[in-house]
């Protein structure tokens, strides 16, 4: 089976810079994987993205070394428009995402299908499904830029789905959404994860990565500092002092639980009662 | 006493969108850490760019600081109401990271070396004395956010809004945050935090203000807001996760905040 993502000793700078901002990446993401990318600000954690979706080379420019390939193939041998049909990426603000070019909201979703040729009867279907994927359905008639940030955040979510992407790449997703918009979107996400998309999300929210994520990679300084399961990378001693870890790492840790500590609230419960 | 009051105030954005309808808002907060929580669109923005004059009340009063908001200016005002906002975007059109938090004092006319004093410390807290001459585009945005913090710090105002300062911050950014707002509050200034991180809440905020759809649902302690499940939910919120773990483990009372769950652990023990 194709790799939905690999990285073989990348190593990447932005124009007019000395510094690798990813300094030696290899990593192979699997079909249907649910990958978490944690870090400190500053690990590489958005240009890891970036990379992924081949803008760091043909949007940012500046130095790639080393081998990417993005559903099996080489991502210099391919433009963003065309990778597009089937990798979508989120940014981290909605406002960057928007097209700007149109004035309702459906039409927004719309505007990635149309553009890529697809029937206008099958345009319709798509942007309905995905509008009700990520519960604007109602707001359908909406100008985008009268949404608020997390409608917004929703709404460019909803117009990656509607390419019916095989890979997600998403930057911080719910940086911007209240708590009920943060559990519909990863509740939109864990219904893409069950029907076999990739994704492979970046976070700052430990708690809902060691919940839903498969995986876990923890970069610092440009380099993976640990790679495996949630429970396996937040109990590492480097990643809790570098990146973090839930809370219920913490609070096992200062009641003097044995380790391994709990990262998800179910195995926090059992921990706590034992 | 850096108060804040507002009396029956009612606003609608121009178009006739209305955001607080009647009979208004009407709140009263003193000095310490105050969370203002809510759904998005519940209005939380909006109330405070209501505080600093950029928006003005379709009727009502607003008192901060003693001051009657409706008569100052935007720039009378800066110097009472220091403000972070959520999108550094919006706010941040220095050349350098040291202009840009030294533009407020200046814009106030204080002497230049209170000037130097102020934003050297601002700079030194939000950690970045390092980047005094970086251009504050060239930062991430988890670094310019920190920039627009150091901004509302260097005014040294007696109130400070603080628009989701979390937002894109790691953990030990949190922790420095939390500091921060720590400091402020011992030196007495009023801290208005804006912010959908529940866990920071419990962590730096005594007080919380819960808003939605433009109505005041609770002004009082943290601790008896997220006591009341029912209406924390109904408010389109969660509860912060040692809240939540305290329930699922039959803590009374409900902990809040993560010295308050080792507390009520090392009792049961």
């Amino acid at each position: 089976m194709t790799a939905a993502l690999t990285m073989r000793g990348v190593r990447y700078r932005y124009p007019d810079t000395t510094d690798y901002v990813l300094d030696g990446i290899d990593i192979v993401v699997q079909p249907g994987e649910w990958l978490g990318v944690v870090g400190a600000t500053n690990a590489g954690k958005s240009t890891f993205c970036y990379a992924a979706m081949g803008l760091a080379t043909e949007f940012f420019h500046g130095r790639l070394i080393g081998e990417i390939e993005v559903l099996g193939t080489e991502v210099r041998r391919q433009t963003v428009i065309e990778r597009s049909t089937r990798v979508g990426m989120l940014f981290q603000n909605p406002f960057t995402q928007v097209s700007g070019a149109r004035e309702r909201v459906d039409d927004e979703v719309a505007f990635g299908p149309e553009n890529h040729g697809l029937e206008p009867a099958l345009v319709k279907a798509r942007v309905a499904e995905a509008l009700q994927q990520v519960g604007l359905s109602e707001l359908r008639d909406r100008h985008p830029l009268d949404l608020s940030g997390g409608q917004l955040q929703r709404l460019a979510l909803a117009s990656l789905l509607a390419m019916h992407p095989e890979l997600l790449l998403l930057d911080e997703p719910t940086s911007q959404l209240d708590p009920g918009g943060t559990k519909e979107l990863f509740e939109a996400l864990s219904r893409l994860h069950a029907a076999g998309v990739t994704i492979v999300m970046v976070e700052q929210k430990l708690e809902a990565v060691a919940e839903l994520c498969d995986r876990v990679v923890a970069l610092a300084q440009g380099r993976i500092l640990a790679d495996g399961t949630p429970a396996r990378v937040f109990n590492d001693a480097a990643v809790q002092q570098q990146v973090g870890a839930p809370i219920y790492v913490r609070l096992a840790e200062s009641v003097g639980l044995p380790s391994p500590w709990p990262t998800t609230f179910e195995t926090a419960v059992r921990a706590f009662n034992a | 006493m850096p108060d804040l009051r507002l009396e029956q105030v009612t606003f609608a954005y121009p178009g006739d969108v209305r955001v607080f309808g009647p009979p208004g808002l009407t709140l009263e907060l003193k000095a310490g850490a105050t969370a203002l929580v809510g759904e998005n669109g519940a209005g939380k923005t909006t109330l405070t760019k209501l505080l600093n004059g950029l928006l003005r009340p379709t009727t009502g009063n607003i008192v901060v600081a003693g001051q009657p908001v409706a008569e100052r200016t935007v720039a009378q005002m800066a110097a009472l109401v220091g403000y972070a906002f959520q999108n550094p975007d919006d706010q941040l059109f220095q050349r350098t990271v040291y202009d840009e938090v030294a533009f407020g004092p200046r814009a106030m006319k204080r002497p230049a070396e209170r000037v130097a004093v102020a934003v050297k410390n601002a700079l030194e807290r939000c950690g970045l004395s390092q980047e005094a001459k970086t251009h504050p585009h060239d930062l991430g945005l988890p670094d310019r956010k920190w920039v627009t913090i150091a901004s509302a710090l260097a005014a040294e105002s007696p109130v400070v809004v603080l628009d989701e300062p979390t937002l894109g911050q790691d953990w030990a950014a949190k922790g420095r945050l939390k500091a921060l707002v720590k400091s402020m509050v011992d030196s007495d200034r009023l801290v208005l935090i804006v912010t959908h991180d529940l866990d920071f809440v419990a962590e730096a905020c005594s007080r919380t203000v819960v808003l939605t759809r433009g109505v005041i649902r609770y002004v009082g302690p943290t601790i008896s807001a997220f006591a009341d499940e029912g209406m924390i939910h109904e408010a389109g919120l969660d509860l912060p996760s040692t809240t939540r773990l305290g329930l699922a483990l039959g803590f009374q009372p409900v902990p809040v905040g993560e010295g308050a769950f080792l507390r009520a652990i090392g009792s049961k023990r």
